[in-house]
């Protein structure tokens, strides 16, 4: 299998706190990594690197078989096959739910508007909320919302889809809507790097899982292999702060 | 181009003579609107109608018209009534010192009103509950507990109406009175050399600017204390 | 009322001057406005120098005094630039409508600065990173994404700047427009019938500021209909 993303020697820092150290990652097209940590490990801003929403100062990053550079065309192919979905939704507020689903579709991809609006019906009816499509999203449950963004990602046809702890802001009761639109996506077949402290979701549908602490990848592993014996002292005390409850 | 920086320095001290009654004019209005826009402030937030519509008409025609007009209206308009003129309040109203501080007085108690209206509809309900809960009465909950807070949340506000007043005060010298920038426009018409006497009138004008919102920082600073990081 | 026939029609030529006025300092301030945002918001320290020296300046003097300032200012000015080429020329008038409209667009150009600069940086970040994931190009962001959502959270100050820009339009009388102020001032030179005639000014003043009013607040229900219902 061809591989989409590769991370080489990859260094990030903010003035001088150093927020990732030399990481390598490849990962293969149809591949689902789950990507966990404590907070401050420096997940989020991995993926952000990903699409570029940050720049990484040394390494290498290739997306899609383009390196990212500070090339804008390049960014923007690249960015037109990443989807992104976000922790706080970043719904824009003034559109619709279909005027959202549409947006980029028809400013980036040239789709005419009806085109675009049966796209994005289509899958407003996979994430199982086409009677919202009028709506505005402050009119809608946080579950709903969330499940609007993925929906956003996907009108964009993406080769991948970057999940940045996508139900951390959602009350208990709505997050397994959410959780439920992921797995189907991932039965599908869709490429995806998703950041969560959801273990059962990991468990359930990660290839791999990446354990990260301090900037750093501390361990890579098969999801049975990573929650049965983790091999570093790291990830043995995280899950146990984390499946302690 | 002749620009003469020895005349605006020449001409600071005449027109600093004009400071005391732009003070004075500052701080006489700013009082009297004050005491009224507390007043206003009531009868605007009484649940009687014939308290509240009144207090609404009286905002709403005094923030909807031009303050040099208002002041047109009462030191030329009323002289216009033989009733006014044979009143115990003839020797006011001829006055322009006076003149100029009721429609300054008038005109700010307007917008201070609803700057404090603002600070009473944003304190939190929370607290007004938590103080019937402890049961306090309701003239406790406002002087302890409403008041306060309200006015804190209205300084930054209020601040922002002294400098308008300020300026304001400058209307004055449009019916005589002879406040700095009335100062101002008789040297120029003297000397006619308005660039440097208005700018040396304007760095006055910045300066009092510059305390007042430097005295409210202070102020603010003193009356946020409790949420203060320590 | 009768007292006012004959004065009507120099009452509406005030009134259209008046409006004339507001119009184009309008205009200026929304470009000072947006210019001054812009240069505060820039990484140039210069200009976001001049931009602080701008909005503390004409946010801090009396706006009569800058009104006067530029009248007389730049008549003087003027006059100076012509006689360098035609030194016959005695005085150059600067027009008190245009004096009046760029002092009142300079002065509330100031004001309009610091609400923009707030809209600005009001929008959440978490909604310019959507939009760059969604790969639209930065003039797109900020036609579909920014500008739309900065509109919302100016829309309050901006009435009021627009009210302000009114009101100040009493002040062109002191310079010698013959705006509606200036017209009770002549008229009652005649008439002697000042309270009538300075109320009938404020009762103008009056009904144009209730439309900008009732205008801005319709413009905000449309720019917040999609809080509508929000839980």
């Amino acid at each position: 299998m061809a591989d989409i993303i590769v991370l080489e020697k990859m260094n990030k820092f903010y003035g001088t706190y150093h927020a990732l150290k030399d990481v390598n990652l490849t990962i293969a097209k149809g591949e689902k990594v789950v990507v966990c940590g404590p907070s401050g490990s420096g997940k989020s801003t991995m993926i952000r690197c990903i699409n570029r929403l940050e720049e990484h100062d040394s390494g290498r990053i290739i997306v899609a078989g383009e390196e990212l550079t500070d090339d804008e065309k390049k960014i923007d192919r690249v960015r037109r096959e990443v989807g992104m979905v976000f922790q706080s939704f970043n719904l824009f507020p003034h559109m619709t739910v279909l005027e959202n689903l549409t947006l980029a579709p028809r400013l980036v991809r040239k789709t005419a508007t009806a085109e675009a609006e049966a796209i994005a019906m289509k899958y407003l009816t996979r994430v199982r909320i086409p009677d919202q499509a009028h709506k505005y999203p402050s009119q809608l449950s946080g579950g709903q919302q969330q499940r609007v963004a993925i929906a956003r990602a996907l009108c964009m046809n993406p080769e991948v889809m970057l999940f940045d702890e996508p139900t951390s802001a959602l009350d208990p009761e709505m997050i397994s809507e959410v959780l439920d639109v992921m797995t189907d996506l991932a039965q599908e077949g869709m490429t995806m790097v998703c950041v969560t402290h959801e273990m059962g979701f990991a468990r359930s549908v990660a290839d791999r899982i990446v354990f990260m602490d301090h900037g750093e990848i501390v361990e890579v592993a098969k999801p049975y292999d990573f929650f049965a014996s983790p091999k570093s002292e790291r990830a043995r005390t995280f899950l146990g702060q984390i499946l302690a409850h | 181009m002749s620009f003469d920086l020895s005349l605006i320095a020449s001409s600071l001290p005449k027109i600093l003579q004009g400071l005391g009654l732009t003070l004075n004019l500052l701080a006489v209005s700013t009082l009297f609107g004050l005491i009224l826009a507390v007043g206003i402030l009531l009868m605007r937030l009484s649940r009687r109608a014939w308290l509240v519509w009144p207090a609404r008409a009286y905002i709403y025609f005094f923030r909807g018209t031009p303050l040099l007009v208002q002041l047109f209206v009462i030191y030329h308009g009323l002289p216009q009534f033989g009733f006014i003129r044979q009143s115990v309040f003839w020797p006011i109203l001829r006055d322009p010192y006076w003149c100029s501080v009721i429609a300054l007085s008038l005109n700010t108690a307007a917008y201070v009103s609803e700057i404090l209206r603002g600070g009473v509809l944003g304190v939190d309900k929370g607290f007004i509950e938590a103080g019937k809960a402890l049961g306090l009465s309701k003239f406790q909950r406002t002087t302890r507990i409403t008041a306060p807070l309200a006015v804190r949340l209205a300084l930054p506000a209020y601040s922002n109406e002294i400098v308008s007043m300020l300026k304001s005060t400058a209307l004055a010298s449009t019916v005589t009175l002879m406040e700095m920038t009335g100062v101002a426009r008789t040297i120029v018409a003297d000397t006619f050399a308005p660039y440097e006497i208005f700018i040396a009138a304007t760095i006055i004008y910045l300066v009092l600017v510059w305390i007042i919102q430097t005295a409210f920082t202070l102020i603010e600073t003193y009356t946020n204390r409790h949420v203060r990081k320590i | 009322m009768s007292m006012l026939d004959g004065w009507w029609d120099d009452f509406f030529f005030g009134l259209v001057t008046v409006l004339q006025v507001f119009s184009v300092s309008l205009v200026i301030a929304v470009v000072c406005g947006l210019l001054g945002a812009s240069a505060k918001l820039s990484k140039s320290r210069v200009l976001r120098g001049i931009a602080q020296a701008y909005t503390i300046v004409f946010r801090g003097a009396p706006e009569l005094l800058v009104l006067l300032l530029f009248y007389f200012g730049m008549a003087i000015a003027l006059t100076q630039v012509v006689q360098l080429f035609d030194p016959s020329v005695k005085f150059i008038d600067l027009p008190p409508f245009w004096a009046g409209s760029i002092a009142i667009g300079l002065i509330v150009g100031a004001y309009m600065t610091e609400t923009f600069r707030g809209a600005f940086l009001g929008v959440d970040r978490g909604q310019i990173e959507a939009a760059r994931a969604l790969s639209l190009k930065r003039h797109q962001i900020f036609r579909y994404v920014r500008f739309p959502q900065m509109w919302r959270l100016a829309l309050p100050n901006f009435g009021n700047h627009m009210l302000s820009i009114m009101k100040d339009t009493a002040l062109v009388s002191i310079i010698g427009l013959e705006e509606i102020l200036f017209v009770a001032k002549m008229a009652n030179s005649l008439i002697h019938r000042p309270f009538l005639l300075y109320m009938t000014v404020a009762l103008i003043y009056l009904a144009i500021t209730t439309v900008i009013t009732l205008a801005v607040g319709w413009l905000e229900v449309r720019a917040n209909r999609h809080l509508r219902g929000a839980r």
